[in-house]
């Protein structure tokens, strides 16, 4: 304990306190009593002023997704047209991938949510700190590796000279051409998104009480049943939050499709990256943008719409 | 196998965590069916652990446990017929009460035309009859353990088990729902073990109380004969509030620092052994003068060294200097002064011997 009395009686008080009072002082000039009723938009302030700053940028892309690229001057065209988007629904190979990319993240959200679940619920629920951390570094370890380093990692698993086709001639099996295929991208989709998923999950699991499992089993229901009807229902906004993350994570996604895609798996991002940087094709690059956001968009306004906001647990009952 | 009216029989069951210690040491009792029976015992007595082995939660590292008159130790939870209110509750939040109490019968597959009339009835019998649609964190504390209790017994299981529901209760609500929990065990006449450490919950809902400490089990009986008759200082003590006096034993009585105090012995003890003796503050007369204690077999001074005032009733503490050291609690109960002995006022008081109880220092 601070001793607070000094050798002559004096009243001494520990430096933070002084500290505290000079930053009360201060916010006392800076925002004045009077004012407190807007405090919390002073703290949203912040947040708000990037999403208008991002709403601006929504709004470039917006105007130079109404502009044709001239491909004579290589520049915009001066009237205001619908074009690009004419564009994007004509062509087969934008539809194809607007549903790659769709399918694509949603077999990611299956098969993540499928090898989420038990890992968090074992993360959950041992008894064995051991385990717990194991499981835990385990699943933060790819975190330190970053997105990109970890494709090239597997463009050297799955090569045609790689581990996985080592191992393959080992036990007689022909080398497989692995990479740049579908199944390859969301194979690396599901490796990215898991820890997302196990990290949304895991609160959710050490919400339901251990009680309510065991009580449910006293009730008369098997394990399978005790999952089914107590622990999935009541995991709800752990499986809902891991959805929309993942969901629209690997939707957006461009490094999984353009590594181990090779090109021949895009995604949207992919196409709006060739439209920019490629082609040069502002208007159409915008084009394809906006509607990434408005699928994106509509994706997470279903989810809401189905299960409602509430179940994940930001405000309001159930 | 005579099949009398016997539901559980315990026999001889250990749990032994691996910690020095046994949680449950040697476990040996019968129930009859349709009794409802408490063990008692304060936290880490081992009640807890005995209870999860009935219900199939624990293994027991040794003894048996049938359920009428069938071993038990082999099946799951789920395949016992056994009820359980949880300590806490252990609804399902994303169901009604309604579904709540279904939940148990469609699990044990009842056929599902008549779970609606018989989940009614159960709703019914926990006076929540117009609560079924209800979420379970729309009803009160109360309600919620109404609704457990329904959860509990409506697939007919041959034995209920609570595990300290109505701890978690303020008093005058765990008081109404002690009574509640009798009143529905008594209609449906089901076989009931509970776990408390409330004594007075005990005393108010059992046909039968076992107290247990440190593993081991240290009387089996009648409310009304385990306060009357204590097999043990421990159980005297939990039991109600007692002074103890240690000192060796005498004939008629014990010997404290010279003092020669008047009591009965409970087992066979040879003078001159170190006893403990116990008596109940209710059994110790108090007075003015020494008239108000002529009729004790033993009697004594002392003052009023503390007063406690509990609504119906005072508790008063004494000292006396014949029993140095000793803070003798006494219930004085004068529905016309409450007043009477101030604190520091010199006091006569006594007990007769058969009050108090001597038994043999065995801790």
């Amino acid at each position: 304990m601070t001793d607070v009395t000094g050798p002559e009686g004096k009243r001494r008080y520990p430096l933070r306190w002084h500290v505290m009072d000079a930053l009360e002082g201060a916010a006392g000039v800076l925002w004045p009593r009077r004012m407190a009723p807007f405090t919390g938009w002073l703290l949203l302030a912040p947040a708000l002023l990037l999403v208008a700053v991002l709403v601006l940028g929504m709004v470039q892309i917006a105007e130079s997704s109404l502009h044709t690229l001239d491909r004579s001057t290589f520049l915009p065209s001066e009237d205001y047209t619908l074009e690009n988007y004419r564009t994007v629904a004509d062509s087969a190979t934008y539809l194809k991938v607007i549903w790659r990319s769709l399918y694509g993240s949603f077999l990611t959200v299956v098969f993540t949510l499928i090898l989420a679940f038990p890992y968090s619920y074992i993360l959950v629920r041992t008894n064995s700190a051991f385990t717990r951390k194991a499981l835990l570094v385990a699943l933060f370890l790819p975190f330190f590796i970053g997105q990109v380093v970890r494709a090239y990692g597997w463009l050297i698993i799955l090569g045609n000279a790689g581990l996985v086709n080592d191992a393959l001639e080992l036990i007689g099996v022909e080398r497989q051409r692995l990479l740049f295929s579908f199944p390859t991208v969301v194979f690396g989709l599901v490796q990215y998104m898991l820890p997302f998923a196990v990290l949304l999950l895991a609160p959710a699991l050490t919400a339901i009480p251990r009680e309510v499992e065991t009580a449910a089993g006293s009730l008369g229901a098997n394990w399978a049943r005790v999952l089914w009807h107590v622990v999935l229902p009541m995991a709800r906004p752990g499986l809902i939050g891991a959805t929309l993350v993942v969901s629209t994570l690997s939707l957006t996604d461009f490094a999984m499709p353009a590594m181990l895609g090779g090109g021949s798996q895009d995604f949207i991002a992919n196409a709006i990256y060739d439209q920019f940087f490629r082609t040069a094709d502002q208007g159409l690059g915008s084009a394809l943008a906006l509607l990434l956001v408005a699928i994106g968009s509509l994706l997470v306004g279903a989810i809401f719409a189905a299960f409602g906001a509430g179940t994940l647990a930001m405000g309001g009952r159930e | 196998m005579e099949e009398t009216a016997l539901t559980v029989r315990v026999h001889d069951v250990s749990m032994d965590f691996g910690s020095g210690t046994k949680a449950v040491d040697s476990a040996r009792f019968d129930l009859e069916t349709g009794r409802f029976l408490t063990v008692l015992g304060p936290s880490g007595s081992g009640k807890t652990t005995l209870l999860h082995m009935i219900a199939g939660f624990l293994k027991p590292t040794a003894g048996e446990i049938t359920i009428n008159g069938q071993p038990v130790d082999a099946l799951p939870p789920h395949r016992r017929s056994i009820g359980m209110v949880f300590q806490k509750l252990a609804l399902f939040p994303h169901m009604t009460a309604a579904e709540n109490v279904a939940f148990p019968l469609k699990m044990r597959r009842w056929n599902p035309k008549g779970i609606p009339a018989r989940v009614s009835d159960f709703l019914d019998l926990v006076k929540l009859g117009d609560y079924r649609d209800r979420r379970i964190h729309e009803l009160s504390g109360g309600q919620q353990q109404r609704v457990a209790i329904a959860r509990a017994l409506v697939f007919e299981p041959e034995l209920l088990l609570l595990d300290e529901p109505l701890a978690a209760l303020d008093r005058k609500l765990r008081e109404e729902m002690q009574l509640e929990f009798r009143r529905i065990q008594k209609e449906l006449g089901v076989t009931t073990i509970n776990v408390t450490h409330d004594q007075r919950e005990a005393l108010v809902v059992s046909d039968e109380i076992i107290v247990m400490d440190g593993g081991k089990i240290q009387q089996k009986a009648t409310p009304v004969a385990l306060y009357q008759q204590p097999a043990n200082d421990f159980v005297a003590g939990f039991v109600g509030v007692s002074t103890f006096l240690d000192g060796s034993a005498t004939e008629g009585g014990v010997e404290i620092q010279g003092t020669r105090c008047a009591g009965t012995h409970m087992t066979d003890i040879a003078a001159g052994t170190p006893v403990r003796g116990g008596i109940r503050a209710e059994q110790i007369r108090l007075g003015r003068s020494a008239q108000a204690v002529a009729d004790c077999d033993t009697r004594l001074t002392g003052h009023v060294s503390d007063m406690i005032f509990e609504g119906e009733r005072l508790l008063y503490v004494l000292n006396c200097p014949a029993l140095p050291g000793v803070d003798i609690q006494v219930y004085y109960h004068d529905p016309d002064a409450f007043d009477l002995f101030e604190i520091g006022s010199e006091v006569h008081f006594g007990w007769r011997a058969r009050d108090l109880r001597i038994f043999r220092a065995a801790r």
